[in-house]
């Protein structure tokens, strides 16, 4: 930097966030642990009713399949639409209720908001 | 190995996003994504109404000064529902780093081999600092979104932030439909003379490539203080055919001469720059635009037009989700900044701030 001095910026690495860290939300951080196996369970449980979802696309049109179309091949845009809808519902349903208190249970999925 | 099947062995998914390794990687991934439209961004303004109600019955003001903001963290963060929702948040960000890099460090020598393969060819140039990893500034080295490595550190930088952008964005990124907005969002000088474009932290490239599509005659020029970046992005610009000139430079640090460009734009940088950076960069971009010049800054709104919530969830990002200069930039006012610098103030309105933008123009000599 031309005028700027390591100095100038020392200050940064002091700031929350600069280090990633490992924040914990809850007194008892047993249930930040648990939170996260829940979650981690919901997305290991998705990836195999994916995989039996495709297994299944492949069979009905196929009769054979091989492990290479189901490690690497990719279910029809028709099987991938449904597979979402699916999985946005199978989601609100595992987890809304975390949200309950508010109503949040019933918030439909939106994207991102960009403002 | 060709880039098609270093980056995209199982075809491309929505445009040009480096594909993952197994169906299931993906199907992990798609969760994610999902889970963050249900959990997060469906939730972003009935947990914000909820949260206003808490401190509107503790009497907590709507300024965003510091002690204000730390009395609305200290109160919020004792509500379990919101101890809830911000757990899921960052589970839900380190789950999805750990599928994306466990899925792309498989084929990782593959992809670093195409990205070598690649520097020679054009169409358009890539140059970078042979030692990247040792030069690499300490505040731009932090892991911004608690991505792995940063931006600066991990040769797949750029893939992983492409990937990110798709996740984060719950897909509004996807076929480059925002890098086509950003191009359209970017302002030019009123006499219509655009022969040279330049763009600042260009990351993955794509608002780069859309600008030198949306202004095929002019020299487009984009710089990234990162060297993955740059070299994931001339990979993309390949791939799509586009002639852009890409230099691994700090935007407070432009090595371009005088009154050189026409018009430039910083889509989302300033709030990943501490405020002392950001001020030299805007002295950078009034050097090398020429008078008449624009200067687009696409980014988040400032103090003035966000309350405590809205900062409230500035300072938790920042913590969080590895967001140190997002604080300071929302409560620096960066179109005051600009103006400081002897910039115009031609356009700005905070409801737009992210597509429209903050748009200055740099007055006659
Ligand atoms: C959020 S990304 C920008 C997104 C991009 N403009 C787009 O349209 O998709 C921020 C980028 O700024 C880069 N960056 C950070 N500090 C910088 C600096 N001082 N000079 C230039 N680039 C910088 C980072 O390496 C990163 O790639």
């Amino acid at each position: 930097m031309a005028k700027l001095k390591e100095a100038d910026l020392a200050y940064t690495n002091d700031l929350p966030g600069a280090e990633r860290g490992n924040p914990s939300y809850f007194e008892n951080e047993v249930i930040d642990h648990l939170l996260g196996i829940v979650l981690e369970l919901g997305a290991q449980f998705w990836v195999l009713r994916d995989r039996q979802a495709f297994l299944e696309e492949q069979l009905a049109a196929k009769g054979v399949v091989s492990l290479e179309d189901l490690e690497h091949g990719t279910p029809s845009d028709e099987l991938q639409a449904k597979l979402k809808a699916e999985r946005l519902a199978m989601i609100q349903q595992v987890y809304g209720r975390l949200y309950s208190t508010y109503g949040g249970d019933k918030a439909g999925p939106t994207s991102a908001p960009m403002s | 190995m060709s880039i098609q099947d270093a980056l995209f062995p199982r075809g491309k998914i929505a445009g040009v996003y480096p594909t993952l390794t197994t169906r299931g990687d993906e199907a992990y991934v798609e969760f994610i994504e999902d889970a963050r439209n249900v959990l997060m961004h469906a939730q972003q303004r009935p947990i914000g109404e909820y949260s206003q109600q808490l401190m509107t019955d503790a009497g907590i003001a709507d300024s965003p000064d510091p002690e204000t903001t730390q009395a609305a963290i200290d109160l919020l963060m004792q509500d379990p529902t919101l101890k809830t929702y911000y757990r899921v948040k960052r589970s839900l960000q380190e789950a999805f780093w750990s599928g994306l890099s466990k899925s792309l460090n498989q084929r990782r020598d593959e992809i670093v081999a195409a990205f070598d393969a690649a520097e020679a060819a054009g169409p358009g140039t890539v140059e970078y600092d042979d030692n990247w990893r040792e030069n690499a500034p300490e505040y731009a080295s932090r892991e911004i979104h608690i991505q792995p490595g940063g931006y600066v550190k991990d040769e797949l930088a750029g893939p992983f932030y492409d990937y990110g952008l798709k996740v984060f964005l719950g897909g509004a990124a996807d076929h480059d439909r925002l890098a086509k907005g950003v191009s359209m969002a970017t302002a030019v000088p009123d006499d219509g003379q655009v022969s040279r474009i330049l763009d600042l932290g260009v990351s993955a490239g794509a608002t780069t490539i859309a600008l030198k599509e949306k202004y095929p005659d002019a020299e487009v020029w984009g710089i990234d203080i990162s060297a993955p970046m740059v070299r994931y992005a001339h990979v993309r610009a390949m791939e799509a055919g586009a002639e852009i000139h890409l230099r691994q430079m700090a935007a407070e640090e432009l090595d371009f001469p005088d009154n050189h460009f026409d018009a430039v734009l910083a889509m989302l940088l300033f709030h990943e720059l501490p405020v002392p950076v950001a001020k030299e960069a805007i002295a950078e971009v009034f050097r090398v635009l020429r008078p008449g010049g624009k200067f687009t800054v696409l980014d988040f709104p400032s103090v003035r037009s966000r309350g405590v919530y809205s900062m409230f969830f500035a300072e938790m990002d920042a913590a969080d989700n590895g967001e140190p200069y997002l604080p300071d930039y929302v409560r620096s006012n960066v179109e005051d900044l600009l103006v400081e610098a002897g910039f115009e103030l031609e356009h700005y309105d905070p409801k737009a701030a992210l597509t429209r933008g903050r748009v200055v123009v740099k007055p006659a000599a």
